[in-house]
């Protein structure tokens, strides 16, 4: 019995561990939009999508270097810290953007830009998920349930 | 709940400073500790006085704790705290600089040059012709953007470029006006640079934003010896083309160049090509199946003379002998292919041309292939590179009787000391029809601002 209880507890530490890490897609609550794939999720944060379906433009968000969710947007693109500053002056200088995304220093800033901005977008690590941000489903899954794909 | 909210902040205040007192207070893991603290309370206090504000505004504070937008069959259950916002506060639109004003971006470098050979060899970027080995500072560069509207805005790049005798001229690169009505239509107005295949369109002009130290002959800027017409003036437009996993993007171009080569063998000629207008039409892809992969393809079309000039005086100068004259037309037509990927430190460019001219009232017709293909690979702050370019100009072809065969490979390497300066080291060897082999040393400090 007790080492059926340890591995329960072994169990629950890990499925705890696996979600703290899973980062959520974050829009303003009025965006129509519930879900996307993975490589809609990397063309917007590339700025190479910068509109809605429904035609809403874009504001991407991002959260400063080193943080959990900026360590999970460069892995979503591929890229080193080094490797997205040069991407971000190279979209602009050619003209595919205005400007690189806005780095937002808190999770309450980055609240406070969805709740600004309707066609806003971000990443916020699943714990500091709160009201009025929307959670949008990635590769049909939400943050937190198996097989999620963003962390 | 506020006034225990900002008590709990003061007493975690209060006792994170007087942690220090109780253990080393030059512990560097303290220190970070403290400052994580103080961050941490920052940003906790910022919330605080957002929703100060907001129940200011409202009269009174308004509780929700809605979950209706997460899933509503499997929720997370994260925790819910107070008070939305719905009106921007003041703090947030400073963060995020919402401003119409001139933003503005400086890119320059400086080069040092040495070649095998004295015999003249075009001079461009302020390399002097004939010497062995010199310093020269290349283009200066000072790209604008403004925001108009959310769908409009200028772009505008401005280069100071070195030229015979540290003499520098003002070359207006672009010159935009861009409106994006969605991701389907993007359209520009002004001088552009042709979107002739990948490189043009990637890298612009900036030394710094290429990993060699100069570009591949073939895309090389047409008043600097570069056989394509880069730039133009008139209309571009782009946006992607709804094809799913595919991911399709077309470019049309219409517009006015006027372009003026420079010889590549330093016989001190310019040829004016008096081009007509330009089309150019384009498809590239980029799957979503593997990220960072571009293929793409395009045809440019215009027609131009073989005009060739003194450079020094601007007289004309006699065509080569048996060539039609100056006045004779020619059908301009360029089709290129490449593909590209540029992912995960890695760098691999591969790009083919076909360059066709064909005398408009004869049956003359001249073809040029030329391609390049570059790989390097990011390791840490180093980033070696390998290029390997070739052109094939016909020796009879009396547009391109200056370059003939060009061939050879370019090895070096990119080290960057941070997010603003990198050096590069570049060597050549290029062989060369009818010319002994030419080996060159680039050296290149390149910066942006």
């Amino acid at each position: 019995m007790p080492l059926l209880i340890c591995l329960a507890s072994l169990v629950c530490v890990r499925v705890t561990a696996a979600q703290a890490g899973d980062v959520a897609v974050v829009v303003n609550d009025h965006n129509p939009v519930a879900k996307l794939s993975r490589a809609e999720l990397r063309k917007i944060f590339a700025g190479q999508q910068r509109s809605w379906s429904a035609g809403l433009p874009i504001r991407v968000f991002v959260r400063a270097p080193g943080t959990h969710e900026r360590l999970a947007l460069l892995k979503l693109l591929g890229m080193t810290e080094g490797e997205y500053k040069q991407y971000w002056t190279l979209q602009v200088f050619r003209g595919e953007a205005q400007a690189e995304p806005s780095t937002l220093p808190s999770n309450g800033m980055q609240r406070e830009a969805l709740a600004t901005y309707p066609g806003a977008v971000a990443l916020v690590n699943l714990q500091d998920v709160k009201a009025g941000m929307k959670v949008l489903k990635v590769e049909g899954r939400m943050p937190g349930e198996a097989g999620y794909s963003l962390n | 709940m506020r006034h225990i909210s900002w008590t709990a902040a003061v007493l975690l205040l209060f006792s994170g400073l007087c942690y220090p007192q109780d253990t080393s207070s030059t512990d560097p893991e303290t220190i970070r500790q403290l400052v994580q603290q103080v961050k941490d309370l920052q940003e906790r206090v910022k919330l605080l006085e957002s929703q100060q504000n907001q129940s200011r505004q409202n009269g009174s504070q308004q509780n929700h704790t809605d979950t209706s937008t997460l899933n509503p069959s499997n929720p997370p259950t994260p925790p819910v705290e107070v008070a939305d916002q719905t009106a921007p506060t003041p703090g947030i639109l400073q963060e995020i600089h919402e401003t119409r004003g001139i933003q503005w971006r400086g890119f320059g470098e400086v080069d040092y040059k040495v070649l095998s050979q004295r015999a003249p060899e075009l001079g461009t970027y302020g390399f002097v012709p004939g010497s062995q080995g010199n310093f020269y500072s290349g283009d200066f560069g000072l790209f604008l953007t403004s925001r108009l509207t959310n769908k409009a805005s200028v772009l505008s790049e401005i280069v100071f470029e070195e030229g015979d005798a540290q003499t520098f001229k003002v070359d207006l690169r672009r010159m935009l006006l861009k409106y994006d009505y969605n991701d389907h239509l993007k359209m520009s107005f002004g001088r552009y640079q042709t979107n002739i295949g990948y490189y043009n369109w990637a890298f612009r002009s900036a030394a710094w934003l290429q990993t060699t130290a100069d570009r591949p002959l073939v895309m090389e800027f047409a008043t600097n010896g570069g056989l394509l017409p880069t730039q133009a003036i008139g209309v571009s437009v782009t946006g992607a083309i709804p094809s799913g996993k595919l991911g399709l993007n077309y470019v049309a171009e219409y517009g006015s160049s006027d372009t003026m080569r420079p010889a590549l063998n330093g016989d001190g000629q310019v040829t004016d090509e008096n081009n007509g207008n330009q089309t150019n039409v384009g498809l590239f892809a980029r799957p979503d199946w593997l990220q960072g992969l571009q293929i793409g393809t395009s045809y440019y079309h215009d027609q131009i003379n073989n005009n060739p000039l003194s450079a020094a005086t601007g007289a004309p100068v006699p065509p080569p002998p048996g060539s039609p004259g100056p006045a004779a037309r020619y059908d301009q037509t360029i089709v290129n292919a490449y593909a590209v990927y540029v992912a995960h430190g890695v760098e691999f460019l591969n790009e083919a041309f076909l360059i066709r001219h064909a005398l408009i009232d004869g049956s003359l017709h001249f073809d040029t292939p030329a391609f390049y293909s570059q790989i390097s690979k990011q390791f840490g702050h180093i980033r070696p590179f390998f290029r390997y370019q070739y052109v094939n100009a016909s020796s009879n072809n009396p547009l391109y009787d200056d370059v003939g065969l060009r061939y050879g490979p370019s090895f070096g390497a990119r080290y960057d000391f941070n997010d603003y300066i990198a050096f590069k080291a570049q060597l050549d060897h290029t062989v060369r029809r009818g010319e002994p082999d030419l080996n060159g040393l680039h050296l290149q400090l390149a910066f942006t601002f």
